[in-house]
């Protein structure tokens, strides 16, 4: 049997009577950043939810590292060292900056302090506004804030819900560049984007997801140069 | 100008009752998200557990369903201080201790299995009202009681000082209530637990998803929010009468101080119990109004703010 970090199996999924997810397949690898695109609605953040344990997989199977997790409370979840950031309403907005990042640690058991100052040091704009509401932060420095909550647990496993959308071609980049570095400090990525080159780029692996079900995966290079997912998926005009 | 004084001195007073109140409403509306119709009956429920308490504890024990319960004497049972014998403070605190009791039963086998929307939990509550009140009443039937403590008067050096009467008991109701609510500004801005209640209140999904387990958080909320409300129907029972009917009888106005302060917002709900507690007493200095028109004058001036701030004072800003 195959130790994937994260794996989903002929998994149905949906919110009350509607059917979102249909058959789904998909798996993580240690170390792996994968990515995760397809049209608006398609259920890349159904995926993520079912995973994380947000809605119960009607059928199938959810596993972590081998052991069912479908259904498994969130709360569970993060002290198994998955993490989750939200697509929206990611921060706690009338908490503060400093009081978000304490409350993405309630699970751990020590280094708190510790884990938060270094990624203070690392987000220096965190550190610079640490007393102040999250409401007030721009859409940019929000996203790091819902990233670095998610960082506080030190998690093997990362789930983010687009984590560029709304945001300047400028500070996508910096987004980017936050995800590998999160990933070469060794945790695996199951990540859903919008800007599907980008996120491709930067990923080991993609799926395409379209209506629910899985249309096209592969290694990133390989689906960047599929001229039907090029064509279909990718807005086409960039393909060479 | 005494005159108005002595009615701030009062309204200061049934503010604290209607704050105490509004605190354990508004957690409720924020963390589990209803409108509490139980609110007012968990209030008489901590006012009755205060009086079996302090009776068996000051060795005059009440009857109840029928059967006259144990006297047990603690030490110092009759020592008085501020007009209140030792008995009622110890039962005071089992009082609370019992409504948290109450307000955790009722959400552990009732609002949780349920596992409802806010409107049938709403209805629901109505339901757990009529509940609490024919157990008080099959318990003590439908007469009105009180602490049995004599008012010793107002204190004499305030009344020669300031011209106002102010008891000793007010002073109790005060104090207390100060005590109480700096005690739950400290617990949700300096404590773990404070912030987990702030961080579910805010976004009870994300709370979840950051490893909060919000389940334990809404027990706490109403091991909180119910003792709260048995130290208000204590002071109410103080200040007025101890009767089945007290917390339902008072529930609009704390309703009102709610939705004045913006709901869900704790601070708001502190402030909107002040306003409307001060409204409701100062209504006598109004000319040609009198005291009857007290609880119009309180919605009244509820109605005016909201049409100026429709989300409440402090909506949307806590
Ligand atoms: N909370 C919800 N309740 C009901 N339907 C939902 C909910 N969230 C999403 N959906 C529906 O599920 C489908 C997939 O949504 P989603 O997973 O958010 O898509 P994507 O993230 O790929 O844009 C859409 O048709 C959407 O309308
Ligand atoms: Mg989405």
């Amino acid at each position: 049997m195959s130790r994937h970090v994260l794996e989903a199996s002929n998994v149905d999924s949906g919110y009350g009577e509607v059917q979102v997810l249909d058959d789904l397949n998909l798996h993580l690898d240690d170390e792996e950043i994968v990515c995760l695109i397809g049209p608006n609605g398609a259920g890349k953040s159904t995926v993520l939810k079912t995973v994380f344990g947000l809605l119960s997989p009607w059928t199938g199977s959810v596993t972590l590292r081998g052991e069912e997790i479908g259904g498994v409370d969130p709360a569970d979840l993060v002290r198994m060292g998955v993490g989750y950031v939200p697509q929206v309403d990611n921060v706690f907005g009338s908490l503060s900056i400093d009081e978000n990042l304490r409350m993405g640690g309630v699970a751990r058991e020590s280094g708190l302090d510790d884990v938060i100052g270094r990624l203070y040091e690392r987000f220096p704009i965190l550190d610079e506004k640490r007393g102040a509401k999250a409401r007030t932060l721009s859409g940019g420095q929000r996203q790091v804030l819902a990233f670095s909550r998610a960082l506080v647990m030190e998690p093997d496993v990362l789930l983010i819900d687009e984590p560029s959308a709304g945001l300047a071609p400028s500070i996508v980049e910096d987004v980017f560049r936050n995800v590998q570095t999160v990933n070469e400090l060794g945790t695996s990525i199951l990540m859903v984007e919008q800007n599907a080159r980008e996120g491709l780029a930067i990923s080991d692996r993609g799926y395409v997801l379209d209506q629910g079900t899985v249309a096209y995966e592969g290694r990133a290079r390989s689906l960047l140069d599929n001229p039907e997912v090029s064509q279909l998926y990718l807005g086409g005009a960039d393909y060479e | 100008m005494v005159q108005l004084a002595q009615l701030l001195v009062n309204g200061l007073v049934f503010s604290s009752i209607i704050i105490l109140g509004a605190i354990g409403l508004s957690l409720v509306y924020s963390i589990a998200d209803f409108a509490n119709f139980a609110h007012g009956d968990l209030m008489t429920a901590g006012a009755f557990g205060a009086l079996v308490a302090a009776g068996v504890l000051g060795g005059d024990p009440p009857t109840l369903f029928g059967v006259t319960l144990p006297s047990l004497p603690i030490p110092g049972a009759d020592i008085v201080l501020f007009e209140l014998p030792l008995a009622l403070y110890v039962g005071i605190l089992v009082g609370m201790a019992f409504a948290a009791l109450v307000a955790v039963v009722t959400q552990r086998f009732i609002y949780e299995p349920l596992d409802a929307g806010s409107i049938e939990l709403l209805i629901t509550s109505i339901g757990v009202a009529l509940g609490y009140r024919a157990i008080v009443q099959l318990g003590f039937g439908s007469g009105q009681r009180t602490y049995e403590i004599e008012r010793t008067g107002r204190i004499e050096w305030l009344q020669d000082l300031l011209g106002i009467a102010v008891t000793p008991r007010d002073v109790i109701i005060l104090g207390l209530t100060a005590v109480l609510v700096i005690g739950l500004h400290t617990l949700l801005q300096y404590t773990t637990l404070g912030r987990k209640m702030r961080a579910t209140a805010d976004n009870a999904d994300l709370a979840r998803v950051s490893g909060i387990r919000t389940g334990e958080v809404i027990l706490a909320m109403w091991v909180i929010g119910g003792a709260l409300a048995a130290a208000g129907g204590v002071f109410l029972g103080l200040d007025t009468l101890v009767r089945p009917r007290m917390g339902f009888d008072i529930l609009l106005v704390v309703f009102a101080a709610v939705i004045l302060g913006g709901i869900g917002s704790v601070y708001g709900a502190m402030l909107g119990g002040l306003v409307i507690g001060m409204a409701h007493e100062l209504t006598p200095a109004i000319p040609f109004v009198s005291v009857e028109y007290s609880s119009a004058v309180a919605f009244i001036l509820m109605v005016v703010i909201l049409l100026v701030r429709p989300k409440g004072i402090m909506g949307e800003v806590t």
